[in-house]
């Protein structure tokens, strides 16, 4: 099956992954940590979703495949409404990351984690063995798969979290912070995997504070007191301090910098990474 | 953490970490013998018939043929035997009191000493060191199962036999996930109480320094941080579970299939025969 062609992928921003209705939720109806949220989140789409901690980003995430129950409100993923008889294929269209991948591990080794989801699929083991190899490969694994999850660092441990879930072939892959336990070079290896992913066509929702992922990103929804506070381009946000400051974020350095170098009249426009800043700026180093 | 890590035997590779040495029993040593390959059924099936093979030894000669039996199928799976050995170390204390108890207590046969109103006779020094040969010979050899068998094959094997039961009622499915999360849950805990004890040292709370009460009194207050840790990260893994579309008793497919062939046949049949053999001598 081409990648592009699965159920929610496209890399133009066609139909809708995502669709929320005035979703509400709250373990104390009287206290609802959600209320009235409406969005909607086109296929193929990068977003990323930020705000500060206790605003319901993590609630938000665990509603769309019925790992809490919403209150009230309508949840559309894929074309397909959120349901009891529907929760096990949302489930299948959508893939979580979680924040410590140290208790994502179902499997004794490598394998049988990343084999734990694709059983549940009843696929033949063929396809098992064929999506195995090629997801394994893809992110750089192929020599873990007999590996004890306890044995690997943080960042390959985080790896083999994403392999399980992009071995399912899900249309929408949900980021729950997935990065904040990586030293440097593990999140500068996830924010690859991202782009990489991004590129082919996959809808991503990452739940971030890492200013750089936000900027790699194309959407920033912001939640605040239990509603959305703003949805913006991520430039939009790193222009707005106020928001900022609500949501506990700082700009990136290289948005600084392009900020400061605009003001002495050098437009360089927003460089998604430092990398990019850099290509922009040689230009300028080589026209002296 | 060990538990359930495929390892390389010593002498064909660096050995690990003093921790493992500890924790033999439930670590999968891989050699790619013949036991290696057997369905875990036929394996279960075989420490079963062992187990009723023991019982059913009641004279040295059914003991020897019993160590020679073991020690023929243990040197087959060629695993050193001080694995096999290792595995029976933690229990020296169990059956040096087994063998006190019973030669203390059995006063048949002939007296070998007598000393007053003491005395030791001849059946309780056989009948304690019969309950030695016997405990040893069945924690060291059926540590072959968890050697030569990784825990997923195990539960799968387990899953295999206990299958029949689904007629009344019973989830072997369920009763496996649970065996197999609970023994992946040792090392969290584990985990979960070092890190709660570095938390309380660092505090000035060390509990190596504290006399014996006091180190009681610790422990207890460590119950609820490690319970509570452990809930968390439970709850954790059940989301990732139910995020990959795991339900319970939902159809799966399996990746590794068992398969049973003339080899668990074989060692299926040589389990019988110690069996009848032991029960004959």
């Amino acid at each position: 099956m081409n990648e592009r062609d699965r159920k929610g992928h496209s890399a133009e921003h066609g139909p809708d992954a995502i669709v929320l209705k005035d979703v509400s939720f709250g373990y104390d109806p009287e206290n609802p940590i959600l209320h009235g949220l409406s969005l909607r989140i086109p296929q193929g789409q990068w977003v990323s979703l930020v705000g500060e901690s206790g605003s319901g980003k993590s609630t938000l995430v665990k509603l769309l495949n019925a790992l809490l129950p919403k209150s009230a409100g309508e949840i559309t993923v894929c074309g397909e409404k959120l349901s009891e008889e529907s929760i096990l294929s949302i489930r299948r269209t959508i893939g979580m990351v979680f924040q410590n991948p140290d208790n994502q591990f179902v499997g004794e080794t490598v394998e049988e984690d990343i084999l734990f989801g694709l059983e549940g699929l009843c696929l033949s083991r063929e396809e098992m063995d064929r999506r195995l190899r090629l997801y394994a490969g893809k992110l750089g694994i192929s020599g873990l798969l007999a590996k004890h999850p306890g044995e690997l660092s943080g960042g390959q441990k985080q790896r083999v979290a994403i392999v399980s879930i992009l071995a399912m072939e899900p249309g929408v892959v949900i980021f729950d912070e997935a990065s904040s336990m990586l030293d440097e070079e593990s999140r500068n290896g996830l924010l690859d995997i991202l782009r990489d992913m991004h590129a082919e066509g996959y809808t991503i929702l990452m739940i971030t504070h890492d200013a750089d992922e936000i900027l790699a990103s194309q959407r920033v929804l912001a939640l605040c007191g239990g509603g959305l506070a703003g949805d913006m381009t991520p430039a939009e946000l790193f222009r707005s301090p106020g928001l900022m400051e609500e949501c506990r974020l700082h700009a990136p350095y290289a948005w600084e910098l392009s900020r400061k170098l605009e003001a002495l009249g050098l437009a360089i426009g927003v460089p998604a990474s430092e990398k990019e800043l850099v290509e922009t700026l040689w230009p300028f180093n080589c026209s002296k | 953490m060990c538990r359930g890590k495929a390892v390389v035997p010593a002498g064909l590779a660096k050995r690990g970490p003093a921790m493992n040495d500890r924790l033999l029993l439930g670590r999968s040593i891989e050699t790619g013998s013949w036991v290696h390959k057997l369905d875990p059924r036929s394996k279960l099936i075989g420490m079963l018939l062992y187990v009723a093979a023991i019982l059913l030894s009641r004279s040295w000669p059914a003991m020897a043929l019993l160590a020679v039996f073991s020690v023929v199928v243990a040197v087959s799976t060629r695993i050193p035997l001080q694995y096999y050995l290792k595995a029976a170390k933690p229990l020296r204390y169990l059956m040096l009191f087994i063998f006190i108890v019973q030669l203390l207590t059995v006063k048949e046969g002939a007296a070998l000493l007598t000393i007053g109103s003491f005395s030791l006779h001849e059946a309780g020094l056989r009948l304690g060191a019969f309950a030695v040969i016997r405990t040893f010979l069945l924690v060291a050899f059926t540590a072959l199962l968890t050697f030569t068998t990784t825990p997923a094959r195990l539960n799968q094997g387990l899953e295999g036999i206990l299958s029949p039961l689904r007629f009344i009622g019973f989830s072997p499915g369920r009763f496996t996930l649970m065996v197999s999360l609970a023994l992946r849950f040792i090392p969290t805990i584990l985990d979960e109480v070092q890190i709660v004890l570095k938390a309380q040292a660092s505090r000035g709370a060390d509990l190596s320094e504290l006399p014996f009460k006091e180190k009681g009194r610790m422990l207890v207050t460590l119950l609820v941080p490690v319970i509570a840790g452990a809930f968390r990260r439970a709850q954790d893994l059940v989301y990732s579970m139910e995020a990959r579309g795991f339900r319970m008793d939902a159809p799966r497919s399996r990746y590794h299939r068992l398969r049973w062939g003339w080899a668990d046949t074989f060692f299926i049949a040589m389990f019988i025969m110690l069996g009848i053999a032991a029960a004959i001598l």
